[in-house]
């Protein structure tokens, strides 16, 4: 087995790498089902598939190498497995299972010269959180650090190397993922130095119940999106932001559309300006200026995937429609017959 | 640390997507060539658009009435009532448009943030009570669920109701008339779905999801929601909590929302016997029920309302499982799937 592993390794570093830019410069890889079958896509900035992958199920989320044409494609939780992808040919070129007794939670990120792979992760039978470090010549595990936090969900690294965590505070049943701690969970957005040490960490007191999942930087400012597990009677902002070193702010919409995103928030994306988070359940997409002052919402059925592009914002729905937004409006790309999934990953 | 301004910006918000796109040459599309499926004419035509009629009549009616007397305008409160039961259901295009649905009928309340900031308007400056400036008031002080608390009042109020009476009626007549004028083209789109220009329904089959997903959330509100919160749980149930108790509507809102889902059900599919069955199932014991729900305190009342509410969710399996495939479609993607 060693000397099986010791080869693929091998194979896989002599194998030439060909870069996004050499299979067509797709601008985003989404994740998607049409008929009974799974596949991850990659996209062009028009929203046209340039290839698909074939994937054994429904996939979670997918996160692309800075420079090779290769993708990590996580399991649905509880995520026994990832695939890594070599995107130019289809093939799965290593999968990955965390060690024993933990689960992949769904998301990954890589280090900006594509040398380290980090992974959320979760010890399985208490969802304490990890994060797990992989070196992606071979994509061997090398360690993994504390997320500080319970169920982390998205991962992110800030440009100047620092990570986020978004501890979703969720412990979910190694199984069947029910949520065993809703009266008393306790998210927590964490930042950890480049070396995986715990720098600083926000709670939101009074809001427990308003898991922080999803993550996008913003210069120095992270912005996060929440889902939350409470009465759905109250009214709860989906978005907040968070200045290290500051207080995170919290930025609810108007109250008339307090409930549009029925408190959940599926996905976010930020530009130097913006931030687009997508709900759903509520069909709706809410556009927020830099500072959390909402300046719009548009309304489509079963929109989820959402990522930073030219025009300002792609996102992706359930009907296999891709659009752009912009304050003004939705407008339709394209319209496949591809379900497209949670997450949609901006190239590049 | 929490902001919770409201900017300015959100006063301004860009007119319904629908007023953008070219309504004019959809209608001519909608009638020039064959409508849409025939499920979603039905739909348009025999269900949305007289219901927001009748809705928009009997708020209108409502708001003509000169007099402040509660028992003078009680009437025509239940009249509109009524026929906004008809269409809440209906949680797309214009009624989901800058939350008006929300402004209309703000329910549940558990913050009582209708309640406080209805008694800032009426202790407050007369200004704010002109047409403009209601109409940018909380949503939780408006519509149904605000006239409820004055023509229906717990206890005494702080000032004369009179003023707020008015415009609050005034302000609920204003939305039910564009809610009515607005299904003309939002219908029209549904009915052109997947025709060129048509941005909002890309295919025929968006139009009929999107009143399908209506039906499902419709009878998930009326289980999760209407039933489940007064029912609590056997040990502690909750009358308190129904939906406009002050009222006393809380059962003839359950069996008003079963009647018309059951109408949009069978306008979807006329032949969906199994739905069928289980509507008039789930009507039969809504018809049942004791009108006074603080009867759910006893146990066999509380046991009547959870077998009605077993109904209610066994009625949108059967209409999920027998509605999806006749129509080819199915509850959204991600919408169903927590992440």
């Amino acid at each position: 087995m060693r000397r099986r592993a010791f080869l693929a390794t091998l194979a896989a570093s002599l194998t030439p790498r060909l870069s996004w830019a050499d299979i067509g410069a797709p601008a985003f890889l989404a994740a998607g089902k049409q008929g009974e079958d799974y596949a991850l896509h990659g996209l062009s900035g028009a929203g046209e598939s340039l290839f698909q992958i074939v994937l054994p199920g429904r996939g979670h989320a997918a996160a692309a190498h800075p420079i090779r044409a290769e993708a990590v494609a996580f399991a649905r939780r509880p995520g026994t497995f990832a695939l890594v992808i070599d995107c130019a040919t289809g093939i799965t070129r290593h999968r990955l299972a965390p060690p024993y007794g933990m689960q992949f939670n769904g998301h990954g990120t890589y280090s900006p010269d594509g040398s380290l792979l980090m992974t959320s992760e979760v010890v399985a039978e208490t969802s304490e959180g990890r994060i797990g470090l992989w070196d992606t010549r071979g994509y061997t595990r090398l360690t993994d650090w504390p997320s500080h936090g319970i169920g982390p969900h998205d991962i992110k690294r800030l440009p100047d190397g620092r990570i986020a965590v978004a501890n979703g505070g969720i412990r979910t049943d190694p199984v069947d993922r029910t949520k065993l701690n809703i009266p008393d969970m306790a998210p927590n957005l964490a930042l950890l130095s480049p070396e995986g040490a715990l720098l600083d960490q926000v709670d939101l007191p009074g809001l427990r119940q308003n898991s922080i999942r999803h993550l996008a930087p913003m210069g120095a400012t992270i912005a996060f999106a929440m889902q939350w597990e409470g009465d759905p009677a109250e009214p709860v902002p989906q978005l907040g932001l968070w200045t290290p070193g500051t207080a995170p702010r919290l930025c609810p919409p108007p109250d008339a559309e307090a409930f549009a995103m029925q408190g959940y928030a599926g996905s976010i994306a930020a530009t130097a300006d913006r931030i687009l988070i997508t709900s759903p359940k509520g069909g709706a997409a809410m556009i927020f200026d830099a500072r959390g002052t909402h300046v719009a919402t548009h309304h489509r059925a079963d929109l989820s995937g959402a990522a930073t592009s030219q025009a300002g914002f792609t996102v992706t729905d359930g009907q296999g429609a891709v659009w752009s937004a912009t304050d003004k409006d939705l407008t339709p790309l394209a319209s496949v017959k591809t379900q497209w999934d949670n997450h949609l990953v901006a190239l590049g | 640390m929490r902001h919770h301004t409201i900017s300015p910006v959100t006063r301004c918000l860009p007119p319904p997507a629908w007023g953008r796109t070219g309504v004019a040459g959809l209608l001519a599309l909608a009638i020039s060539s064959a409508p849409g499926l025939a499920d979603t004419a039905a739909v348009v035509q025999d269900h949305a658009r007289p219901g927001y009629a009748a809705f928009a009549l009997a708020a209108t009616r409502l708001a003509a009435i000169e007099s402040c007397d509660p028992e003078a305008l009680r009437p025509a409160f239940q009249a509109t009532y009524d026929a906004w039961m008809a269409v809440a259901h209906l949680a797309l295009g214009p009624a989901e448009e800058d939350g008006r649905a929300l402004a209309i009928h703000f329910w549940p309340d558990p913050k009582r943030l209708g309640a406080k900031a209805q008694t800032a308007l009426l202790t407050g400056d007369p200004a704010a009570l002109s047409p403009d400036l209601i109409a940018q008031q909380s949503v939780a002080a408006r519509g149904l669920s605000g006239l409820e608390r004055l023509l229906y009042p717990a206890e005494a109020l702080p000032a004369d109701p009179c003023p707020l009476i008015q415009a609050t009626a005034d302000d609920l007549a204003r939305m039910a008339t564009a809610l009515d004028a607005d299904w003309g083209p939002y219908g029209d789109l549904l009915l052109a779905a997947g025709q060129p220009g048509n941005d909002r329904f890309l295919s025929e089959d968006e139009a009929t999801q999107a009143l399908f997903t209506q039906l499902a959330t419709g009878l998930e509100a009326v289980a999760d929601r209407r039933i489940g919160r007064p029912l609590g749980s056997f040990d502690k149930p909750r009358p308190d909590l129904a939906e406009s108790r002050a009222s006393d509507r809380p059962v003839q809102n359950i069996r008003l929302s079963l009647r018309a889902l059951r109408d949009l059900a069978l306008r979807l599919n006329p032949d969906s016997p199994k739905t069928k069955a289980a509507f008039d199932r789930a009507i039969g014991l809504a018809d049942a029920l004791d009108p006074d729900i603080d009867r759910i305190a006893d146990p066999q009342g509380w046991l009547k309302l959870e077998i009605l509410q077993q109904a209610v969710r066994a009625t949108r399996d059967t209409a999920i499982a027998e509605l999806g495939p006749a129509l080819g479609v199915e509850l959204g993607f991600n919408a169903q799937d927590g992440d």
